[in-house]
C-alpha cells in the first residue's frame, strides 16, 4: 500500500521565496564589512603577447591603493579553475596549465594583475597606473589555424596546439563491422557555438583574514568545498583555517561550478591584510568567466532499412580557447551521450582540444550533452529521410529498454522514453504536422523533434558524495543542515518537503542551515543533475533516523513498541488507536527539559554515495516558422514532455525545465558570443550585443510531465536542473530542415546563415 | 568633484544626503544606504534588474544620476512590504514560483508595479511588452508572467 503523501509533491512556494521578493536575500555583493577594500582586475588588452616588464611602482604609490599584485605575488602553482582535478576518478583527464595571474597573455582579457583600494574610483585609476611592456606575439582564433604547422604556440607544451587526444574510454563493438552491416549511413558535421550563460550576476567573492591568520571567504560557487580544498593547496593554508560561505547566488548554470574569482581575492586580501570584494562588470564577467565549449562535431550513423541502427562514429574538436579548464570531462560527456542514447552494437568516439587565443570556456548547463544530440538527433533525421520512415518510427525502433546500460553505463531504471515521445507526438499533432502540405509564401512551417536521457549526477565518474544532519528543536520544528548554495533551484525547498514527509512535519517546521564549510558537513556540491537524487536520498535516510529515535522515546511514552507507531500531522500516533498520542514537540521537550535526567539530543545523520544513476528523460517537439525573405526562425510552439521521476514539487519541476528550454532557444538561434576575428576582442560584451532572450523572444513554453517514481530515487524522484535543454537545438534544426529543406553548419542559427544556406540550396 | 547637499524621499522616508554629481541611484540606494535590494547587473541600462520608481515612473537606477532624483519620491523593493506584509505582486511572484535565483527579482516586481498602477487589467500581450526590458536567465518568464497576471486580479479585487 502507497502512503498518501502530505508534504511531497506539493506546490510549494520555493525556499526563500520571501527573501528574494522583498530585496532581503543577500547575494555576495551586497555583503558589507568593516574596511572593506574593492578589487579589481588588470585583463591584457592583447590576445597573445609576452610580459616582458610591470611597473608597478606608481599605481602602488596612489592614496588609498592597499595592494597590487602581478605574477610575482602569486603562489606559482599552475592549476586548473575547474575542480575536477580534485574530485574526477581520471586524473589523465585533467591538465593544469594556469596560473591564478598569466605570466603571458593568451587572450584579450587574460588576467595579468589586480589591485585592491577604498574605493572604486581609486582601484579604477590604479589600474591605469601599471605600467605593462609587451613583447605582441601572432595570435590564432581558429581551430583549424591553430593546428597547422607553424602557428603560434600558445602553451609550450602543446604542440600544434593540441592538449588532448582522447578516444572514448569504454566504446564497444567495432563500427568498421558496423557500418559494413549498414544498409544506409549518414554523415554530417557541426559547428555548435559557444554561449555564455550570462547570468544576472556578475561573478563576485570577497575574501578576509581574520586577526588569527584563518581565511572567510563568500563565494557564490555550486561546489564550494571543493572550492575550499583548492584554495588551501594554492595557498598552503589547511582547510580547517578556511571557511567557504557560499548562499544566494544570482544563476549558477553549471558555469558556477568551477572556481571564478576566489583565488584573485584571497591573494588582494593576504597581500593587503584588510577584507577585499572582487566583482566583475558584465564586460568582464562576459570574456573573464566560462562559455559553453564550441565544437566542431562530425559524426556518421549506420542503419539497416529498417531503421535498426548498426553503427555510431563521432569526432569532436573541442575549441577550449586560451586555457583548458573542463575541456576533456565534457567532450567524454558528449561522447557519451552520442553513444549512450539508442541501442546501437558498434560505438566509438574521439575527442582532441585545441587551444587559441580567446575566452576560455567549461561548464555550462547540459554540459556537452545538447551538443551530442545536435549531432545525433540530426543523423537520425536524415537517415529516417533517405530510408523513407517517419524520423519518430526511427527512434523508436532503437530506444533503450529496462535494464539496458544507459548514458554512463549504470542501468536504465524506468524506460519512460516511448511513453514521452508518443504522449507529445499526440499533444503537437505529429502525423498531422508532419505531412502537412508544403505552403508555397515566404513562412514555411515545419516541425521537428528530439528524444533525450540525462543523467542524476556525475557518478561513476566523479565524487558524489553527500552528508545530512537534522536536529530536533524543542517545539519539533528541525534544522537541516545541507552543504550547498542557492542558485535559485529550490533543492532547499525540496529537501525541506522531503524532510518534512519522512518526520510527518510541516515544509515550514524546516529550517534550513546551508552554504558554510563551517556548519555543514561535506557536500559534493550541485551540479551534473545531481541534487535531488542524490541529497534528496540523504535527507530521506537522515529523516528516517531522526524519525526512528522519535519514534523509540514516544514509544515508552506511550506504552508499546516503536513498530506500533505511525508519524504525522507533528504527532505521533498508535496505529491501532490514535487517540493515543504524543506530538513530536512534547517529545522534544521530554529529551530536552528532562527533570529524570534522561537527556536525550533528537540528532540525526545521513551520508550518501549514489550506487546507481537514473536517466531523466523525454522528448522535444518544435513547430517553427522559418521566413525564407528574411532567414528568420519563429518558433510557434515548444513542448517538452518530461520524465523527472516523482516529482517533489510540481512547480520547481516546471522551472526549471522551462529555464532549461529557454537557455536551449536563445542556444540554437541567437546568443552570438562575437569574437572579433582580427583581433580576439569579445564585440557582443553586453545584453545589448549579447542578446539573451527577452519576454518577447519566446513562444509559450509547453512543459508535460510524464511522473514514474524511479525506484532508487527519494520517494522516486530523480534529476531534473538541465535536462529541459538537451534536446531543444536538434528539435529546432529538424523542424527548420522539415520546413525548409536547410540544414545549418554553424550554431546560432541565425537569419544570415538560413538565408546563406536557402541560397546555396537553389544553386 | 564637489558634492551637494540633496533631498530624497525614498521609501516613504525623508533623507538629506551628501552626493556627487557622478553618483548613480544604484550607487546612491546600495552603498550609501544600503538599500541593495536593488541589484545592478549590466551597469549599462540594458536588463533591468536596478529598476526602481521615480515619482511612479520605472527607472533604470544604474543609469541614472542620483541628483537628478532630488526632492523625488522613490520607491525600491524595500518600500514594497512591511514586515510580513506583503504586496499581491511580491506575494503572486512568490505563490507562483516566479522567483528562482532571485537576482533580477526586485527589478521585475517593480517594473510589474508600474505596469499595474497604469494598467490595472493589462493583457498577456501587455504584460509581455512592459516586461521585456528586464531579462530573466532562469524563469523562461512563464511563471513570472503567470504572477503578474494574478497579482492584477488580486489586485483589482481589493488586494491593495
Amino acid at each position: 500500500m502507497t502512503q498518501e503523501l502530505s508534504v511531497v509533491g506539493k506546490r510549494l512556494p520555493y525556499w526563500a521565496a520571501q527573501d528574494k521578493a522583498t530585496g532581503a536575500a543577500k547575494y555576495t555583493a551586497d555583503i558589507k564589512l568593516p574596511n572593506l577594500l574593492v578589487g579589481r582586475v588588470l585583463t591584457s588588452p592583447h590576445a597573445h603577447a609576452v610580459i616582458k616588464k610591470i611597473d608597478k611602482s606608481a599605481a602602488e604609490k596612489l592614496p588609498g591603493v592597499e595592494a597590487v599584485i602581478t605574477w610575482e605575488d602569486i603562489p606559482h602553482k599552475l592549476f586548473n579553475p575547474n575542480i575536477q582535478d580534485i574530485t574526477l576518478h581520471m586524473p589523465q583527464a585533467v591538465i593544469k596549465d594556469a596560473y591564478i595571474i598569466s605570466e603571458k597573455a593568451r587572450f584579450v582579457g587574460d588576467v595579468i594583475g589586480a589591485v585592491a583600494a577604498v574605493d572604486e574610483a581609486t582601484a579604477e585609476q590604479a589600474l591605469g597606473l601599471i605600467k605593462v611592456e609587451y613583447d605582441i606575439l601572432p595570435a590564432v582564433f581558429d581551430m583549424a589555424e591553430a593546428m597547422k604547422p607553424g602557428a603560434p604556440l600558445i602553451h609550450d607544451f602543446a604542440k600544434n596546439n593540441i592538449s588532448m587526444h582522447m578516444n572514448f574510454p569504454v566504446a564497444w563493438g567495432n563500427v568498421q563491422d558496423g557500418f559494413q552491416q549498414a544498409d544506409v549511413s549518414v554523415e554530417a558535421a557541426f559547428q555548435t557555438s559557444k554561449q555564455h550563460t550570462a547570468q544576472l550576476e556578475p561573478l563576485s567573492c570577497i575574501a578576509q583574514f581574520d586577526a588569527s591568520g584563518r581565511l572567510t571567504v563568500w563565494s557564490p560557487n555550486q561546489r564550494f568545498f571543493i572550492v575550499r580544498s583548492k584554495l588551501a593547496e594554492l595557498f598552503d593554508i589547511p582547510e580547517g583555517r578556511i571557511r567557504v560561505i557560499s548562499h544566494h547566488m544570482g544563476g549558477g548554470f553549471g558555469k558556477m561550478a568551477d572556481m571564478g574569482a576566489e583565488p584573485i581575492c584571497v591573494a588582494l586580501a593576504k597581500k593587503s591584510g584588510k577584507p577585499v570584494k572582487v566583482q566583475y562588470s558584465r564586460e568582464e564577467d562576459l570574456f573573464g568567466t566560462w562559455t559553453r565549449e564550441a565544437y566542431i562535431e562530425s559524426g556518421k550513423l549506420g542503419a539497416r532499412k529498417d531503421g535498426t541502427l548498426t553503427a555510431l562514429s563521432m569526432s569532436i574538436l573541442v575549441h577550449s580557447g586560451a586555457y583548458f579548464n573542463r575541456s576533456s570531462a565534457t567532450a567524454i560527456v558528449t561522447m557519451g551521450s552520442f553513444t549512450g542514447l539508442y541501442r546501437c552494437p558498434n560505438v566509438a568516439a574521439e575527442m582532441t582540444a585545441v587551444y587559441t587565443n580567446i575566452p576560455c570556456s567549461g561548464g555550462s548547463r547540459g554540459y556537452g550533452v545538447p551538443e551530442a544530440y545536435y549531432l545525433l538527433e540530426q543523423l537520425v533525421d536524415m537517415t529516417a529521410e533517405k530510408i523513407g520512415m517517419d524520423p519518430m518510427a526511427m527512434r523508436m525502433k532503437n530506444l533503450k529498454q529496462l535494464g539496458d546500460p544507459g548514458l554512463v553505463g549504470l542501468p536504465l531504471e524506468t524506460p519512460t522514453q516511448e511513453k514521452c515521445i508518443r504522449l507529445g507526438a499526440e499533444k503537437i499533432g505529429w502525423q498531422e504536422k508532419r505531412s502537412r502540405k508544403k505552403e508555397d509564401g515566404n513562412i514555411r512551417r515545419g516541425i521537428g523533434m528530439a528524444t533525450y536521457l540525462d543523467v542524476s549526477g556525475g557518478q561513476p565518474f566523479d565524487i558524489q558524495d553527500r552528508n545530512i544532519e537534522i536536529k530536533i528543536n524543542e517545539d519539533g520544528s528541525a534544522n537541516l543542515y545541507i552543504g550547498i548554495s542557492d542558485m535559485g533551484q529550490n533543492l532547499l525547498g525540496a529537501s525541506a518537503q522531503i524532510a518534512a514527509e519522512v518526520m510527518g512535519l510541516r515544509y515550514e517546521d524546516i529550517h534550513i542551515v546551508y552554504g558554510d564549510t563551517d556548519y555543514c558537513s561535506f557536500d559534493a556540491g550541485t551540479y551534473a543533475n545531481s541534487g535531488c537524487y542524490q541529497i534528496g536520498n540523504a535527507v530521506m535516510k537522515a529523516a528516517a533516523e531522526v524519525k526512528k529515535l522519535i519514534l523509540e522515546r514516544a514509544a515508552g511514552k506511550l506504552g508499546v513498541t516503536p513498530d506500533k507507531l505511525d508519524i504525522r500531522d507533528r504527532r505521533i500516533l498508535v496505529r491501532d488507536n490514535p487517540s493515543k498520542s504524543v506530538s513530536i514537540g512534547e517529545i522534544s521537550k521530554d529529551c530536552i527539559y528532562n527533570h529524570a535526567g534522561q537527556h536525550l539530543n533528537i540528532f540525526g545523520k545521513a551520508s550518501f554515495s549514489p550506487a546507481q544513476n537514473p536517466y531523466p528523460t523525454g522528448a522535444v517537439f518544435a513547430d517553427v516558422e522559418v521566413n525564407t525573405e528574411t532567414g528568420g526562425v519563429k518558433v510557434a510552439r515548444l513542448l517538452l514532455v518530461h520524465d523527472a521521476g516523482r516529482l517533489i514539487n510540481p512547480a520547481t519541476v516546471e522551472g526549471q525545465l522551462q529555464g532549461a528550454m529557454a537557455l536551449g532557444i536563445g542556444y540554437t538561434l541567437f546568443e552570438d558570443y562575437y569574437i572579433n576575428p582580427r583581433t580576439g576582442v569579445l564585440e557582443s560584451n553586453n545584453y545589448n550585443t549579447y542578446k539573451l532572450p527577452s519576454t518577447l523572444d519566446l513562444p509559450e513554453l509547453e512543459v508535460e510531465l510524464v511522473e514514474e517514481p524511479t525506484p532508487s530515487g527519494p520517494f522516486g524522484a530523480k534529476g531534473v536542473g538541465m535536462s529541459g535543454i538537451m534536446g531543444i537545438p536538434a528539435a529546432i534544426a529538424n523542424a527548420i530542415y522539415h520546413a525548409c529543406g536547410v540544414r545549418i553548419r554553424e550554431m546560432p542559427i541565425t537569419p544570415e546563415r538560413v538565408l546563406k544556406a536557402l541560397k546555396e540550396k537553389v544553386v | 568633484m564637489k558634492k551637494e547637499i540633496c533631498n530624497f524621499r525614498i521609501n516613504g522616508r525623508p533623507y538629506e544626503l551628501l552626493v556627487a554629481p557622478n553618483t548613480t541611484l544604484s550607487d546612491l540606494l546600495r552603498e550609501q544606504l544600503d538599500l541593495t535590494g536593488t541589484k545592478c547587473s549590466c551597469g549599462v541600462g540594458e536588463c533591468g534588474s536596478c529598476t526602481v520608481l521615480v515619482d511612479g515612473k520605472p527607472t533604470l537606477s544604474c543609469s541614472t544620476l542620483a541628483v537628478t532624483a532630488r526632492d523625488k519620491d522613490i520607491l525600491t523593493i524595500e518600500g514594497l512590504s512591511r514586515g510580513t506584509e506583503l504586496h499581491p505582486i511580491q506575494k503572486a511572484f512568490i505563490d507562483h514560483g516566479a522567483i528562482q535565483c532571485g537576482y533580477c527579482t526586485p527589478g521585475m516586481i517593480i517594473m510589474a508595479k508600474a505596469l499595474l498602477d497604469n494598467n490595472p487589467a493589462p493583457t498577456l500581450e501587455e504584460v509581455k511588452e512592459a516586461m521585456a526590458g528586464n531579462i530573466c536567465r532562469c524563469t523562461g518568464y512563464v511563471k513570472i508572467i503567470d504572477a503578474v497576471i494574478a497579482a492584477a486580479h488580486m489586485m483589482r479585487k481589493g488586494g491593495n
